[in-house]
C-alpha cells in the first residue's frame, strides 16, 4: 500500500532522516520504533507532506511525494498526529465532520459518525461537548476516529500512547488491534516497544535518522530487548 | 426619554457598523494572522463600483446593493490572491506593513482613476428617513443597520456551525495544518475567509454610502482604524470579541458625544484610542493572547 | 573602543561623506528651488535614522514618530514666533501662549524638553509591551496627538497653517544635524545598549537569562528615538515658516517607514540609503504627476502616482526583500568586508 525509498527529511538546515526505505503492505500493521529524536515523527511528516523531503513515497502505486498536504489526505493518507491535535474549540461531532472534510460522498458521513459513536460510546455521550473538555484517552480515541472518518487507505498513528495512564494505554492498543482486525492498514510510530510489537506484523527500528534494524515482529520476541535499547535502560 | 432612546439607537447603529467591519478583520486575522488594514479600501471599492454600476447599468437600488456586495467579495478575494498570499508565512509585522502598503496602493489608484473630490452616489440615501415611532423620531437607517447587522451575525453563526467550510474556518483559527491534514485545501479556506470578510465589508459599505451619499478614496480608512480598535478590545481574532468590541466602541463614542460639550466632539477618536492603549498596557498579553496561541500558518 | 565601534566610526564617516557629496553637488550645480527638496529629504533622514534607533535595534514596529515630530514642531514654533505675528496667527491662544517669544535656541531646547518628557512618559508604557502591542499603542499615540492638534485649533490651528515662524535654519545647519544623527545612531547601535537590544530582538528570553534588562534598554532606545524626531520637527518648523497638523499623520508615517524598510531596518546605512532612494524616486514621480511633456508627448496629470509607488515599494519589499536592501550590513561591510571572526 505504502512504499518509501531513499527518504530524506529536512527541517530548515537540519536533516532529520538520512535516506530510509520502508514498505507497508495492505492490511498490515507496521511499527516504526525508536528513541526520541530518531526521526520517527519526521518520517510521518514527510508522508503527510508537512515536512520537506526528497525520495520516493508511493501510495497504492502512485508517487505522491510532490503533492501538497491536502491532496495526499484526499488520496487516502490520514494521521492521528503527535499530541493528538484535536480541534479543542469544536465539539466532538464537529471534529469528526472535519475528519471527513476531504470526502466526496457526503451522504455517508452521518452514518459513519454514528458508527464511531457506537464503537466509542463515551464519545457519543459527549458528542456536543467541546473536544477540549475530553480526557487524554478520549482525545486520543477522537483523534483516531477523526483520522478514519476520511476512510483512508492507510492510517498513520504517531505515539498514540504518549502521556496516557497505563490502563488507558492498554485500551488504546486494544482499539488499534481492533482496527487491524477490521483490515485497516496501519503505520504505527511508538516508543512503547512491547505493546507495539505485540500487534505488529513487521517492525522497523529507527536510530539517528537511519533504519538500524528491521524484520517480522516475531523476530523481536516480546520486544523487551528493544525497549531497553530505546529507553536506554540496561539490565 | 425619547432623547435616551435616540442615543441608544445611535450607539447601536454606530456599534453595528464597527461590529460589521471588526468581524471582517477578525475572520481574516483568526485564520492567517493578518491585520488587514486594506479592508477599508475594500469598502471604498464597493463605493466606486456603486458609482460605476449605477451610472452604466442600473439605477435600481436593490440591484446596486447586490453589485456592491459582489464587488467587495471579489476584490477581497483578489487581494488575497495577489498581495497577501506571498506574505502568508511571514510574521505579524510584515503582514501588517503589507496590508498598509496595499491600502495605500488602492487609495491612490482610486485617486488616480477616480477623483480626489467626492463623487456623488445617492441611490441608497432613501434608506435614511426620519420615521416616528410613537412619540420618538428616529432614523430608519439606524434601524436597518442594527437589524441587518444582527441578521448578518446570525448567518455567520449558522455558516460557522453548520457548514464544513465554516467548521474548517473555526478549526483553522486553532491549527491550520491539521485542517489541511483533514484534506481541506488551505487556499480554499483562506479564500472563503476573505470572501466572508468582503461580504461584511460590502454590507458596511451599503450603510456608509446611505449615510454619506458620495465616495472618497480614503473613506474606508478611519472606520477600519476604529474597527481595528474594536478587535483589540475584544481580543484579536475572537469573533464574539469583535462584535462586542464594536458595540462597546459605538457606546463609548456616543457617550463621549453626549457627555462632553459639543465642542469636544472631535476628541471621540482620541478617547477611543486612549482606551485601547490603556487596555493594552494593563494586559499586554491578555488581550492579544489568542494571537499568540494561533496555530501554524500555511 | 572595541573593533565594532571602530567600524561604526568608519561607517558613519563614509555615510557623512556621502551626505557632504550630495550637498556639495547641490552647491556646485544645483538650482535654488532644489534646496527645499534637499532640506525636506534631510528632515526625513533625521526621522528615518531616529526610527532605526528603536525599530531597527529592537525589531519592533512603531508608527508614532510623526506625532512626536509634530509636538516638537508646534512647541518650537509657538515659542519662537514673534508676539506681533502670534497676535495674527494665534489670536485666541490660552495661557498667554501668544504673549511671549523666545530665542531659537531656547525654543528648540523647550521643544526638545517637552518631546523628551512625553517620550519618556509613553516609553514607560511602550517598553513593557511586545510585538504588535507596541505597534497598536504607537498608532493610538499617533491618533490621539493628531486629534488634539485638530481639536485645539486655538493653539494648533488644526488643518490650517500656523504661520509666521522665523526661518532659523538652512542647508548647512541641517547637514550638520544629519551627520550628527548618523554618528549618534551608529554609536547607539554599536554601544552596549544597542547590542543588548539587538540580542533581545533575536532571542528575548535568552537575553533576559544573560541578565539584560530588556525594559530599560527598550526605554532608552525609545526616548533616544523621540529625540531624533524632536530635532526633525524643530528643523522642519525652523525652515518652512508654516506648519499644520496634516503632515504629522499616517501619510508621513508610511513614507518614512517605507524608506526604512526599503533600506533595511537593521542597519543605519540602510536607513540612509532607503531615504535617499525613495526621495529621488518620489521627486521623479512628482514631476511625472504634474503631467510634463516628454519627447513631445504631453502626459496627463496623474495625481496619486507617488502614493501608488510608495505602496508598491512597501508591498514589494515585504514580499520579496523582507530584510531590505542592506539587511544586517552596514556601509563599511560592503567596502571592507568583515574578516572571518576566529573564536
Amino acid at each position: 500500500m505504502l512504499e518509501i525509498q531513499d527518504l530524506k527529511v529536512t527541517h530548515g538546515p537540519i536533516e532529520a532522516v538520512h535516506g530510509i526505505a520502508l514498505t507497508v503492505a495492505e492490511g498490515a500493521c507496521v511499527t516504526l520504533l525508536g528513541p526520541n529524536g530518531a526521526g520517527k515523527t519526521s518520517t510521518l511528516s514527510a508522508i503527510t507532506g508537512t515536512a520537506r523531503s526528497t525520495g520516493l513515497i508511493r501510495l497504492a502505486g502512485t508517487d505522491i511525494s510532490r503533492l501538497p498536504v491536502e491532496a495526499r489526505a484526499k488520496r487516502g493518507i490520514a494521521i492521528s498526529p503527535e499530541g493528538r491535535r484535536i480541534f479543542s474549540n469544536l465539539t466532538v461531532r464537529e471534529n469528526l465532520v472535519m475528519g471527513a472534510a476531504g470526502r466526496r460522498d457526503k451522504s455517508a458521513i452521518g452514518s459513519d459518525i454514528r458508527g464511531w459513536f457506537e464503537q466509542f460510546p463515551i464519545l457519543g455521550e459527549r458528542r456536543d461537548q467541546p473536544a477540549g473538555t475530553l480526557s487524554g484517552g478520549e482525545q486520543q480515541m477522537l483523534a483516531i476516529a477523526r483520522a478514519l472518518m476520511s476512510r483512508p487507505r492507510i492510517l498513520l498513528l504517531d505515539e498514540p500512547s504518549l502521556g496516557l495512564a497505563p490502563q488507558i494505554t492498554a485500551r488504546i492498543f486494544d482499539i488499534i488491534g481492533d482496527l487491524k482486525r477490521q483490515g485497516i492498514t496501519i503505520l504505527l510510530v511508538e516508543q512503547n516497544a512491547t505493546a507495539a510489537i505485540e500487534l505488529s506484523d513487521y517492525v522497523y527500528v529507527l536510530n539517528n535518522g537511519l533504519i538500524s534494524s528491521e524484520g517480522p515482529a516475531e523476530r523481536y520476541g516480546d520486544g523487551s530487548a528493544l525497549m531497553d535499547q530505546i529507553t536506554g535502560v540496561h539490565g | 426619554m425619547d432623547y435616551a432612546i435616540q442615543q441608544i439607537l445611535n450607539a447601536l447603529s454606530f456599534g453595528a457598523e464597527y461590529a460589521l467591519i471588526a468581524l471582517g478583520l477578525a475572520i481574516v486575522f483568526s485564520i492567517m494572522g493578518l491585520v488587514n488594514f486594506a479592508h477599508g479600501e475594500v469598502i471604498a471599492f464597493g463605493g466606486y463600483s456603486m458609482v460605476i454600476v449605477g451610472t452604466l447599468l442600473t439605477r435600481n437600488p436593490f440591484l446596486l446593493m447586490g453589485a456592491v456586495l459582489l464587488a467587495c467579495v471579489l476584490v477581497s478575494v483578489l487581494l488575497e490572491r495577489v498581495a497577501f498570499r506571498t506574505v502568508r508565512k511571514a510574521d505579524l509585522t510584515t503582514g501588517l506593513l503589507t496590508a498598509f502598503g496595499v491600502s495605500i496602493i488602492l487609495q491612490n489608484l482610486f485617486l488616480l482613476l477616480g477623483s480626489p473630490r467626492p463623487i456623488p452616489a445617492t441611490q441608497f440615501i432613501f434608506l435614511d428617513r426620519t420615521i416616528t415611532l410613537g412619540a420618538v423620531q428616529v432614523s430608519s437607517l439606524q434601524i436597518y443597520e442594527t437589524l441587518a447587522t444582527a441578521v448578518a451575525i446570525g448567518f455567520l453563526l449558522f455558516f460557522l456551525r453548520r457548514t464544513t467550510l465554516g467548521l474548517a474556518m473555526r478549526a483553522a483559527a486553532l491549527d491550520f495544518e491539521m485542517v489541511r491534514l483533514c484534506g481541506l485545501r488551505a487556499n480554499r479556506v483562506i479564500a472563503t475567509a476573505f470572501a466572508v470578510s468582503g461580504l461584511l465589508a460590502g454590507l458596511a459599505c451599503i450603510f456608509i454610502m446611505a449615510r454619506r451619499g458620495s465616495v472618497l478614496p480614503h473613506m474606508g480608512f478611519d472606520p477600519v482604524l476604529t474597527a481595528f480598535v474594536a478587535c483589540v478590545i475584544g481580543g484579536f481574532g475572537s469573533l464574539p470579541g469583535a462584535v462586542l468590541g464594536g458595540f462597546l466602541l459605538g457606546a463609548v463614542e456616543v457617550a463621549v458625544l453626549v457627555l462632553l460639550p459639543q465642542s469636544y466632539g472631535g476628541l471621540a477618536q482620541a478617547v477611543v484610542f486612549a482606551l485601547v492603549a490603556l487596555i493594552l498596557v494593563w494586559r499586554p498579553d491578555g488581550i492579544l493572547s489568542p494571537a499568540r496561541e494561533k496555530g501554524d500558518k500555511v | 573602543m572595541n573593533p565594532s565601534q571602530r567600524r561604526g566610526l568608519l561607517g558613519s564617516a563614509l555615510l557623512s561623506l556621502l551626505i557632504l557629496l550630495i550637498v556639495g553637488a547641490y552647491y556646485l550645480w544645483g538650482e535654488a528651488w532644489q534646496a527645499r527638496i534637499l532640506y525636506a529629504t534631510f528632515v526625513n533622514l533625521l526621522v528615518v535614522v531616529g526610527l532605526q534607533v528603536f525599530m531597527g535595534n529592537a525589531n519592533l514596529t512603531s508608527f508614532s514618530h510623526a506625532a512626536f515630530m509634530g509636538i516638537a514642531a508646534y512647541a518650537a514654533a509657538i515659542c519662537v514666533t514673534p508676539v506681533a505675528m502670534k497676535a495674527i496667527s494665534l489670536p485666541d491662544a490660552p495661557w498667554g501662549l501668544n504673549a511671549f517669544a523666545l530665542s531659537p535656541w531656547t525654543s528648540a531646547l523647550i521643544a526638545l524638553g517637552i518631546t523628551g518628557f512625553l517620550g519618556l512618559l509613553t516609553g514607560l508604557f511602550i517598553a513593557r509591551l511586545t510585538g504588535v502591542g507596541v505597534t497598536i499603542v504607537s498608532i493610538a499615540i499617533l491618533v490621539i496627538v493628531h486629534s488634539i492638534f485638530l481639536h485645539r485649533t486655538d493653539i494648533f490651528k488644526g488643518n490650517q497653517a500656523l504661520f509666521g515662524i522665523p526661518k532659523v535654519l538652512d542647508l548647512p545647519q541641517i547637514t550638520a544635524l544629519v551627520i550628527l544623527a548618523i554618528f549618534g545612531a551608529r554609536w547607539f547601535r554599536e554601544s552596549r545598549f544597542g547590542l543588548q537590544l539587538r540580542a533581545c530582538a533575536d532571542d528575548e528570553i535568552g537575553a533576559r537569562a544573560m541578565g539584560v534588562n530588556v525594559y530599560r534598554t527598550r526605554l532608552v532606545a525609545w526616548v533616544l528615538g523621540t529625540m531624533f524626531f524632536a530635532v526633525a520637527g524643530i528643523a522642519y518648523a525652523f525652515f518652512l515658516g508654516t506648519i499644520s497638523a496634516r503632515p504629522f499623520y499616517f501619510n508621513f508615517v508610511f513614507l518614512t517607514v517605507a524608506m526604512l524598510i526599503l533600506g533595511g531596518l537593521r542597519s543605519v546605512s540602510g536607513a540612509v540609503f532607503g531615504t535617499l532612494l525613495i526621495s529621488i524616486g518620489l521627486e521623479t514621480i512628482r514631476w511625472l504627476e504634474t503631467g510634463p511633456e516628454i519627447l513631445g508627448i504631453q502626459l496627463p496629470q496623474m495625481l496619486g502616482l507617488s502614493g501608488l509607488m510608495l505602496g508598491v515599494v512597501i508591498v514589494g519589499v515585504m514580499a520579496f526583500l523582507p530584510s531590505g536592501l542592506m539587511g544586517n550590513r552596514e556601509i563599511e561591510d560592503i567596502i571592507r568586508p568583515k574578516r572571518q571572526e576566529t573564536p
